[in-house]
């Protein structure tokens, strides 16, 4: 379980999150919505302890991770998988040097292990016969499967997902969305999606969280969301996609 | 009187000084981290024989333009000076001390602060822009043993020949010049070099290389690993670490003379 309380973080003068608190359970996806540069990126680097908060505590299966050092926060990490909204796949790299660098770096796995895990995601992906390709010639949904694919490969409880489906034609978001929603199902996973984008939020999420302005407006189950009446809310019902 | 403007003076002057020390807090232990990953270069002796070619095989070429070129124009430039005093035959003593203790290996470390700093700086910049960086650390992977140690450990081994190299270069090239332009016999050349050449001499020449790589790697791959801002910011870190690490081997050249040269 991921948990945030009381998070407070500024850049400079710049408050970014004031007082936030979050809850996510296992085996439920949460979608953190907002507009963009409103600070829900830096919510799934808090929870990979990739930055720390000024005050408050970021917890992960009832350990206080704020308090860590760099070094003690690696096995933590390993628990979630993070699917980065670039992708930050390793551009010098095949997509199966990819997809094994991790388990090489830091599992102590037999080669023929390692294959195996590699095969398997690959296969999951439906990116059979790209093995030996690079990133750059694949498409951007193609990229993004392979992003997942290596955040899936350490067998995580939990993946983040940081906006999944920007700058994606509406084939490959379908898709995208269809394998987050199978994530859950078959492989009894957790996730978080940062998005801008409200359809992401009603097709794959069970509880969303909004972000305005550093704070947190609402927290709870989707279906909820219609019964909010902060304006915030009520324009990016009607307007579907958040311009601000 | 409106003490405006010098009250925002002082305010930016202030925010300037804390800026310059924060991120020189940040520098040592960024470099202190790079030092005390040093026991896993096992792990990564793959990076670090890459790195040895970018920075040792492939620098070979740029290394040998440079000396040939400044060791070339020494001998032409000092016997033009030692023929008015009758004293070309102190040709070869001359250029050999410049070459060896000075310019063979500050050339080096130039060209090497353009070359590979560059590299480092570039090439770390934009998988810090990319979240490649971001992801190492996510995925559980030490970022600067994967990244840093490697090249600070390739830059240790592989400056000290590309010294010799670029001594060895330069010298040969003087004594080409010697005999072709100034028609200086090459025995009385090299009998000016081999004799009065000190250990004092190679130990200042020597002992460059290793403060020359840890100042390159380190100031260029911090430099990498702070860019902000997209491509734009790339160029910018990459500059910056060209700059500052050309201006502290400059620095450091000097005081590595100064400090060898009153203690031997």
């Amino acid at each position: 379980m991921i948990e945030l309380r009381n998070v407070s973080l500024k850049y400079g003068d710049r408050e970014i999150l004031n007082n936030i608190s979050l809850t996510i359970a296992d085996n439920s996806i949460k979608a953190i919505l907002g507009p963009s540069g409103v600070g829900k990126s830096t919510i799934l680097k808090l929870m990979l302890g990739l930055i720390k908060p000024n005050s408050g505590q970021v917890i992960i299966d009832g350990t206080d991770i704020t308090k860590l050092k760099e070094t003690e926060l690696y096995p933590i990490r390993r628990k979630m998988g993070m699917v980065f909204q670039g992708n930050a796949l390793f551009d010098s790299m095949t997509i199966d040097q990819n997809l094994g660098f991790f388990l090489r770096e830091n599992l102590n796995l037999s080669e023929k292990e390692i294959e195996s895990r590699v095969t398997e995601q690959i296969q999951f992906a439906g990116l059979e016969g790209y093995e030996d390709k690079l990133p750059e010639s694949l498409s951007g949904g193609m990229r993004k499967r392979v992003a997942i694919g290596r955040a899936l490969i350490f067998r995580p409880h939990m993946i983040l997902f940081d906006e999944p489906t920007a700058g994606l034609d509406p084939v490959s978001s379908k898709k995208i969305l269809t394998l987050i929603s199978t994530l859950k199902k078959s492989n009894n996973l957790g996730a978080v999606i940062v998005t801008h984008i409200i359809d992401d939020v009603f097709n794959v999420a069970d509880h969303v969280a909004v972000l305005y302005q550093g704070k947190m407006i609402f927290d709870d189950v989707v279906s909820k969301l219609h019964e909010s009446t902060h304006p915030f809310i009520l324009s990016i019902l009607s307007d579907k996609i958040l311009e601000l | 009187m409106n003490l405006a403007p010098a009250t925002a003076f002082r305010k930016d002057i202030n925010l300037r000084l804390k800026d310059f020390f924060l991120t020189m807090q940040e520098f040592f232990l960024f470099s202190l981290r790079a030092f005390l990953t040093i026991p896993k270069i096992k792990r990564y002796w793959r990076d670090f024989l890459d790195q040895a070619t970018i920075c040792g095989t492939d620098s070979i070429p740029i290394v040998l333009v440079s000396a040939i070129s400044i060791g070339s124009l020494l001998a032409i430039e000092v016997g033009n000076l030692l023929e008015d005093f009758g004293a070309k035959t102190m040709l070869g003593r001359s250029t050999s001390i410049s070459v060896i203790r000075e310019l063979g290996p500050l050339l080096m470390g130039l060209m090497l602060s353009a070359r590979f700093g560059a590299r480092n700086g570039a090439e770390l910049g934009a998988m810090q822009i990319s979240e490649q960086i971001d992801a190492l650390r996510a995925f559980g992977t030490d970022p600067v043993a994967k990244l840093v140690m490697p090249r600070l450990i390739a830059a240790l081994v592989m400056f000290l020949p590309l010294t010799a190299l670029s001594d060895y270069a330069g010298l040969h090239s003087a004594a080409y010049m010697a005999e072709h332009y100034h028609r200086l016999d090459p025995g009385m050349f090299w009998n000016a070099v081999y004799p009065r050449l000190a250990p004092k001499d190679f130990v200042v020449g020597f002992v460059k290389a290793p403060v020359f790589a840890i100042i390159i790697t380190l100031v260029s791959s911090f430099n990498g690993f702070s860019a902000r801002g997209g491509t734009a910011g790339v160029g910018r870190s990459t500059i910056k670490g060209i700059v500052v690490s050309s201006g502290l081997v400059l620095v450091a050249n000097f005081y590595v003379s100064k400090i060898v040269l009153e203690n031997m």
